[in-house]
């Protein structure tokens, strides 16, 4: 949406300010959770016990999942606006291919063919034909929910065998979503601070015209991020049903805005350039517990979209302000 | 990203926004022939028509082009206002939800089950708060350097919690007969939303034609600096094209949302993708700088008439879930054809 390709000079400064408010921006959420989970503790004794919490957690991982490939594509200043649209053809795929008769497991497999070759298509719009990538991930939003819609002709898909939930279920006392959530969360983590490749995201966010007359493979680099964000919808999809024990095409409706609020809170930059996995895990919480909270201790949920929407415009109009002028 | 080489919108744009070097040595109404989407988006929807009119001659009934053009017309006013914002290099997407919160309002003002309030007094003060929230956008972007895309989608949430709360789960009904008109009544038999959106995209079309404030709304979407350089206040335009989109979301609100007897709380979901969509097939482009209200509004009449269509071609009920399949397609279409055409955004 803007160029950031002529204002380099002003680099190492900016970076510096940028930096320094990175962390600031991260202790900020801390902070928030912590006084509202005091808070919490202090109404809702029940609330804060980790029974309660590993019970509410269920609701978080589909959102944490897509959240780490959210941050790398803003991080290069895209987005993927189809990210609910794809899990919804997903799970549909899974859901209709499971009634057809084909084995739970195999079921599965044609799920994450199916985010993959969604991610792929966005990936080649985006990379090949260089279009803005909210232009073609807000056809595809169309497109993949149309898609499910047209394959589902809008029935649910429901039974699943016992042994396809308990994806959603406990391991060692831990949820098994959790599990697979923390793995991804630290191998992005490693992936975006500690390789080449991270280095590269960050630079691409900053001046993709520079990166690609360094060397840098944008396009492949593009084309692999909007995959693993096919995938990741892939995988949630497949939690999403055994979860809940459903499958129809209106799952994940909404949740392309649900994860870009929590990677933004997080304190990516929306245009690029800046953000890391810890402060999208802080936005990924601080979005969750709010929101159970409030559901927990009023029995309303309508309050608290007002508040993540006020939310998200102060946490990024703090960021802007602080930040020296520029990048316009 | 994408600040490439973008072709000027209309011909006599200023030099600002010429920057094609291609564009001299081309009479200027052959280029604009050549450099429009308006005209592929033409071509598409009269073959469509077409093609529908052949398979199912019902297709043509004044009732039924009546019904399209009825059903688009909130879309094509809200469409023209984000026509500008898009024009400008930025983005409006709660205007679904504004237009969802300015429903809540007017049927609470108005029904005679809640305030019951004069109808004139009402509709006021829904183009009223339908500006203000504009103008909220508009400032938060402009004046606070707020990336559009985080303020409208901060508001997307918000405005639709509002809405939530303000209704309480529940659907408004016995809204006045003279509030109804607007959305069902017809003066000189075209209905009163024909005619509203008509006079708005006539006068839209001479704000970005025919007036220095539409020249300067595609000077700071061409180039913000130069425009800056070239005198010009770049804040004080976005936050006209903001608070002007918010005035176009109420009066479609009171001419759209009144043709339904009842107003239920999930009014005006996913509109904004909708309109951002139809604005972008369009020809409008997403880094600014490019896009026309006749393009928009052959846009909107495109993705608008293919549910109608679906109905038409009668292939079966079940065809019509895939309308959204098929809008999407047309996205990916239309800027496939421009990468074919060579146009590329970068």
């Amino acid at each position: 949406m803007t160029d950031a390709s002529d204002d380099t000079l002003a680099a190492p400064r900016r970076r510096f300010l940028e930096n320094g408010f990175l962390f600031w921006h991260e202790f900020v959420l801390v902070a928030l959770l912590a006084g509202l989970l005091i808070y919490a503790a202090r109404v809702e004794p029940v609330f804060t016990r980790t029974k309660t919490q590993l019970n509410l957690s269920t609701h978080i991982w589909e959102l944490a999942i897509l959240a780490l490939p959210m941050t790398l594509i803003i991080i290069t200043s895209g987005i993927d606006l189809s990210v609910g649209s794809t899990m919804a053809l997903c799970a549909v795929v899974l859901g209709m291919s499971f009634r057809a008769g084909t084995p739970i497991a195999l079921a599965c497999v044609f799920a994450a063919i199916t985010g993959l070759g969604c991610g792929v298509l966005n990936g080649i719009f985006i990379a090949c034909v260089r279009v803005h990538p909210l232009i073609v991930t807000l056809a595809t939003l169309s497109a993949y929910r149309g898609l499910a819609e047209g394959i589902s002709h809008g029935e649910a898909i429901s039974r699943f065998p016992p042994a396809f939930t308990q994806i959603s279920g406990n391991l060692a006392g831990l949820p098994i979503p959790g599990l697979l959530f923390a793995l991804f969360a630290l191998v992005t983590a490693i992936a975006l601070g500690k390789t080449p490749t991270g280095r590269a995201i960050y630079a691409m966010g900053f001046n993709e015209t520079a990166c690609r007359f360094s060397g840098i493979a944008t396009n492949k680099i593009k084309l692999i991020l909007y995959t693993l964000a096919g995938l990741a919808a892939s995988l949630t999809a497949i939690l999403f049903a055994a979860r809940r024990n459903t499958a129809n095409a209106a799952v994940g409706d909404g949740m392309e805005l649900d994860v870009i609020t929590a990677v933004v809170l997080g304190g990516t930059s929306i245009f690029g350039g800046r953000g890391r996995v810890i402060g999208t895990i802080l936005g990924v919480l601080l979005i969750h517990e709010t929101r159970e909270f409030v559901s927990w201790h009023w029995q309303n949920d309508v309050l608290i979209q007002v508040v993540v929407g006020v939310l998200l415009i102060l946490s990024v109009l703090l960021n802007t302000l602080l930040t020296p002028r520029g990048r316009e | 990203m994408t600040t490439g080489t973008t072709t000027s919108a209309h011909p006599q744009s200023p030099g600002i926004a010429t920057r094609t070097s291609s564009s001299k040595s081309i009479p200027g109404l052959a280029r604009s022939l050549l450099a429009q989407r308006e005209w592929g988006v033409a071509v598409l929807l009269a073959l469509t028509v077409t093609a529908v009119a052949i398979v199912n001659p019902a297709f043509l009934q004044p009732a039924n082009l009546r019904d399209v053009l009825v059903n688009n017309a909130p879309f094509a006013i809200i469409a023209a206002g984000v026509t500008f914002v898009i024009v400008t290099a930025e983005i409006d997407i709660s205007v679904g939800s504004l237009a969802g919160l300015l429903s809540a309002v007017m049927g609470l003002l108005t029904s005679r089950d809640y305030a019951h309030l004069n109808v004139a007094l009402a509709c006021l003060i829904v183009l009223a708060i339908g500006t203000f929230v504009g103008a909220i956008n508009g400032v938060l972007v402009a004046y606070c350097r707020v990336p559009s895309i985080i303020v409208t989608l901060g508001m997307l949430t918000a405005l639709r919690g509002a809405t939530e709360l303000l209704m309480a789960g529940k659907w408004i009904q016995n809204l006045p007969d003279s509030l109804r008109f607007l959305g069902t009544g017809s003066i000189a038999g075209v209905p009163v939303s024909i005619l509203t959106a008509a006079a708005l995209i006539i006068a839209s079309m001479i704000l970005a034609t025919r007036t220095p404030l539409g020249r300067r709304i595609y000077a700071v979407g061409s180039n913000v600096h130069a425009a800056r350089l070239a005198g010009l206040s770049p804040r004080r335009i976005k936050l006209f094209v903001f608070t002007f989109t918010g005035f176009l979301v109420g009066v479609a609100t009171l001419v759209g949302v009144t043709k339904f007897s009842t107003i239920d709380p999930a009014i005006g979901k996913n509109w904004e993708l909708f309109v951002v969509t139809a604005v972008v097939v369009g020809g409008a482009s997403i880094s600014g700088g490019k896009g026309t209200i006749i393009g928009t509004v052959l846009g909107v009449l495109l993705l608008g008439i293919v549910g109608t269509v679906l109905t038409f071609l009668k292939l079966g009920d079940r065809l019509t879930y895939w309308e959204r399949a098929i809008q999407g397609a047309f996205i990916l279409l239309a800027v496939l054809a421009d990468h074919l055409g060579g146009k590329r955004e970068k």
